[in-house]
């Protein structure tokens, strides 16, 4: 098991280093061997280890199983003997932490194989593998062809090497890893001013994101003394020899449990309160930056300046999934602190509707499939924030098929892309289904999925989050259908409550009021449901049906894409049609995950209220999508403008004023002071009315400035908030420093280097040249020592 | 024991007229080999001083030291007109001011003599005949040339 575990990740990183060295000379046009071999073959390794998973923990829903981890080391980064010491805090200290001692600080370097990393080692392998075979033929040409395969190697060795490790360091090293690789590949073109500024957003972004995280360490390392998610006994050597890893008996003192280990979760050793909520939070700062939630999702929209296929794997599938896999990976971080899971349960749900209140207006087809990126990130997290084993589990297996039909909806993007000549806007192209018949099935597959249509995959994990809110928001009515339905199932809930302290919180909430809390999340949720299938089916309908247009871009040879194309397509489609529908039925993904996670196991049941409600939703909003785009496009217009208060505009008209002056009573009193020879009156008439006109007019102005549908098309002005509040500030601050440095420390340095010539420039006219001189001042030089001596000077 | 003194009043009064004689020399003449001169002079008139002394303290610690300074003396007479040879070579001259351009940068040289401007009448080229074929020029090669120089 421990072979698989290094050649997943080693197959990828090999394949790297080969193409980086050979790529530009002897490859060449044929670099993208060795790395989709590599993918495929780290792929089938997964599924090997995914099956090896499974048969050591076996699957029986409902049922208590004991967790199957396995950890190995490969070899020890660091370690620090006794670099820590740590006196025991009375009262505050938990059970574990041990008196007295000092403690080794110690980076093993070790890969774990459990029912999650399982998951998404494999879910990570066979997108990636699809997209790099999808890749073969959308980057044909290329003139960094054997640069992009490459980056793509190092990004699945990282990425992989991030769900697999069992150490917050080299989480962390990894996490950064993922985005150094994510700014190489958005910054792809990088002779396109937009691309390279796209990647250095994405990267700063995600800076602020990771300076969380790393904080997060920080306070980790210092409450409970390790960075292992695991226990130092259950380490095995990853070659043969145990001597090496009898590493705790070395030092002669006993290592903390690992912070996520299963003896911590035994005993339920964690801190709440004020300390667990910053840890918490500062964890979730760290995967709002990864995952693009909230306050850092400004990143995702531009990273669609990479190549496609990059979009498709990084942005949909793999990389901003770490921030909802770390955030699942800490649960029982999160568990100990109620008010971060409220926090994690908002930011998810505001997320999901504000991405999905943006994807409404845009005409890039990218942009709106990364806004819906966003918005379905947002509802795994509204589902994690649950902190149930139905909202977890739920998170995860969102994350699951959303891999499958976001990265086939950003494939079968670039395939659009790839025929239209690299034109994306959807105002410029439409009607494609004939042109494109096997892009156009697979994108409604897709579309289908993602607006959560009955028995396709994305149906099946939306349902399972929304209901999960549900339960959080209305537990008397859950318990008392679960109470009806098994009455045993209440007896062991009633068991995990006792031996579950209930966590002290900081908010100065009631439960009644975060249950309300919870109750809003899931109306946004619905709500965010229905936007979801109302921008899904704006832009399929935008591209493929209407008239037929084709930019001028295509040339005449607007086609359907190669074989190597579409077969990645049609396999990532099969997988988001009936990807769901086996693991519902199956009922095994809540199983496979519930023994590493803190709960006690829960029977899947389907709530069939809801799940008929979110469907009536989504086929209800792809019935608007389908009355507004397929058909007159009037009606679009009337809408868009009422959205866009232009009524207000017309309001707000400045001609008011002509037509003011020659209203009735005005106009006579301006006739009037005519007549008298006051024209000077008239005109100051006219000027308070112009002013009276202004104060009335200015509130409808800003109101039709950001009236709904300029909010939405001009993303809440996201990015000119951040550039008043954040760019500018730090840009001044640039400048100013800039000068200091240019004119005052750089000034001093030369000053100091311009002395010694000066000086030497009064001595340089004595170096004549001519030997008589020189001769002549010796001799002077002489006679006045000689004088002073002879006077009794210098003793 | 008077007489003693006058002795050695009359060897000083030889030393220090050598040493000012050669001093002089050296300052104001400009051949090398006359300066090369001059200066051996300075060194014998120091020698003679040097003997006179130790024949007057009946130390023989001023001998000796003569002794050593006309060994390095000669070793210096050698070195010295061989270095006197290579500069001669490289500019054909003996004069020591010719050497004054390896003075500081930015000095203003020493003249002693100012060469007349050469006046723009004067300046006639003799102008002959055209004879032969007209080379062709190639006009790639020229531009190509002409880039060069520049680079």
């Amino acid at each position: 098991m421990s072979t698989l575990l290094m050649l997943i990740p080693g197959l990828p990183l090999a394949a790297a280093i080969v193409t980086a060295v050979f790529g530009p000379r002897v490859l060449r046009s044929q670099s993208h061997w060795p790395t989709v071999l590599a993918l495929i073959g780290s792929f089938a390794c997964s599924a090997a280890l995914l099956y090896q998973i499974s048969r050591q923990q076996p699957v029986e829903p409902g049922v208590e199983t004991k967790g199957f981890e396995y950890v190995c080391r490969i070899w020890t980064w660091a370690n620090i003997a006794g670099a820590y010491d740590q006196p025991p805090q009375p009262g505050e200290t938990p059970q574990s932490v041990v008196a007295g001692g000092r403690r080794d600080f110690r980076i093993d370097v070790t890969l774990r194989a459990d029912a999650l990393t399982g998951i998404m080692l494999a879910m990570v392998t066979f997108v990636s593998s699809l997209v790099a075979i999808f890749a073969v033929g959308y980057m044909h040409g290329d003139r960094g062809y054997w640069r992009f395969f490459s980056y793509i190697s190092l990004f699945v060795f990282s990425m992989t090497m991030l769900v697999s490790v069992s150490n917050f360091v080299l989480l962390y090293v990894f996490w950064e890893a993922v985005g150094v690789c994510s700014y190489l590949l958005i910054g792809f073109w990088y002779h396109k001013p937009e691309a390279a500024a796209a990647g250095k957003k994405a990267f700063l972004v995600n800076r602020v994101g990771d300076f969380g995280f790393a904080l997060a360490l920080f306070l980790i390392w210092t409450n409970y003394y390790t960075l292992n998610f695991h226990d130092e006994s259950s380490v095995k050597p990853a070659f043969g020899s145990a001597a090496v890893a009898s590493g705790a008996a070395e030092s002669g003192n006993t290592p903390p449990p690992g912070v996520l280990s299963p003896s911590r979760i035994e005993a339920n050793d964690y801190y709440g309160g004020a300390l667990g909520l910053a840890i918490c939070l500062l964890l979730l700062l760290g995967a709002c930056g990864k995952s693009a939630q909230f306050p850092l999702h400004v990143w995702l929209p531009d990273a669609m300046e990479g190549p496609t296929p990059v979009s498709a794997l990084i942005h949909a599938a793999t990389m901003v999934t770490a921030g909802v896999y770390m955030v699942t990976r800490c649960t029982p971080l999160f568990l100990a602190s109620p008010d971060a899971q409220l926090v994690v349960a908002v930011i998810g749900g505001f997320t999901a509707l504000l991405a999905g209140l943006i994807a409404l207006t845009q005409y890039d087809l990218k942009r709106v499939l990364a806004y819906s990126t966003i918005s379905q990130l947002g509802y795994m997290f509204l589902g994690l924030g649950t902190c149930t084993l139905a909202g977890i589990t739920a998170g995860m297996f969102h994350l699951f098929t959303h891999a499958f039909f976001k990265a086939l909806l950003f494939l079968g993007a670039g395939s659009v892309m790839h025929a239209m000549g690299h034109v994306i806007d959807m105002r410029r192209f439409s009607g494609l289904r004939k042109i494109m018949p096997v892009t156009h099935f697979t994108f409604l597959a897709g579309c289908l999925a993602l607006a959560g249509v009955f028995p396709l995959s994305g149906f099946w994990s939306k349902d399972a989050i929304v209901a999960a809110v549900h339960e959080k928001a209305y537990p008397a009515a859950h318990e008392s259908m679960a109470g009806a339905h098994a009455p045993a199932n209440e007896e062991s809930d009633d068991a995990a409550s006792h031996a579950r302290p209930t966590p002290e919180t900081v908010l100065p909430l009631t439960d009644d009021q975060r249950a309300t809390i919870y109750g809003c999340l899931f109306y946004a949720a619905l709500f965010t449901a229905f936007l979801t299938a109302v921008y899904t089916f704006r832009a399929f309908f935008m591209t493929f049906y209407g008239p037929e247009r084709v930019p001028h871009e295509a040339g005449h040879h607007a086609h359907e894409s190669p074989q190597v194309m579409c077969v990645p397509l049609a396999v990532l489609a099969a997988g988001a049609i009936f990807v769901g529908l086996y693991f519902e039925f199956t009922g095994s993904f809540a199983g496979f995950l519930q023994p590493l996670l803190p709960f006690a196991p829960h029977a899947h049941e389907i709530n069939l209220p809801i799940a008929v409600t979110s469907t009536l939703i989504a086929v209800s909003g792809i019935g608007l999508a389908g009355h507004l785009y397929l058909g007159d496009a009037r009606e679009v217009q009337w809408l868009t403008s009422l959205l866009r208060f232009d009524w207000m505009a017309r309001l707000a008209d400045a001609g008011w004023v002509a037509r003011l002056k020659q209203l009735g009573p005005v106009a006579a009193v301006n006739r009037a002071a005519r007549a008298v020879g006051l024209g000077l009156l008239a005109t100051l008439v006219g000027y308070v009315l112009l002013l009276v006109v202004l104060i009335l007019a200015a509130p409808l102005l800003i109101c039709h400035y950001f009236s709904p549908y300029r909010l939405s098309y001009h993303k809440f002005f996201f990015d000119e908030i951040y550039g008043a509040l954040v760019v500018w500030p730090l840009r001044a601050l640039a400048a100013v420093s800039f000068w200091f440095d240019r004119w005052i420390v750089d000034g001093l340095v030369n000053f100091c280097g311009r002395v010694p010539p000066a000086v030497g420039t009064l001595m340089r006219s004595l170096q004549m040249g001519l030997v008589q001189f020189y001769a002549l001042a010796m001799v002077l030089g002489v006679l006045i020592l000689i004088a002073a001596r002879m006077f009794g000077l210098g003793g | 024991m008077l007489n003693e003194v006058a002795v050695l009043q009359n060897y000083l009064v030889i030393g220090a007229v050598l040493f000012a004689v050669g001093l002089i020399g050296f300052i104001v003449r400009r051949n090398m080999i006359v300066m090369f001169l001059c200066a051996e002079m300075m060194l014998q008139g120091v020698s003679v001083t040097l003997v006179a002394f130790g024949r007057y303290h009946n130390n023989w610690g001023g001998q000796m030291l003569v002794l050593f300074i006309i060994t390095v003396a000669a070793c210096e007479a050698g070195i010295a007109l061989a270095l006197i040879l290579m500069l001669f070579k490289k500019s054909g001259k003996l004069d020591i001011a010719f050497w004054q351009d390896m003075r500081e940068a930015g000095q203003p040289p020493f003249v002693d003599r100012a060469i007349p401007e050469e006046r723009a009448e004067e300046r006639v080229w003799p102008r002959l005949t055209p004879a032969g074929i007209e080379p062709q020029v190639d006009e790639v090669e020229k531009e190509e040339r002409l880039h060069r120089s520049r680079v």
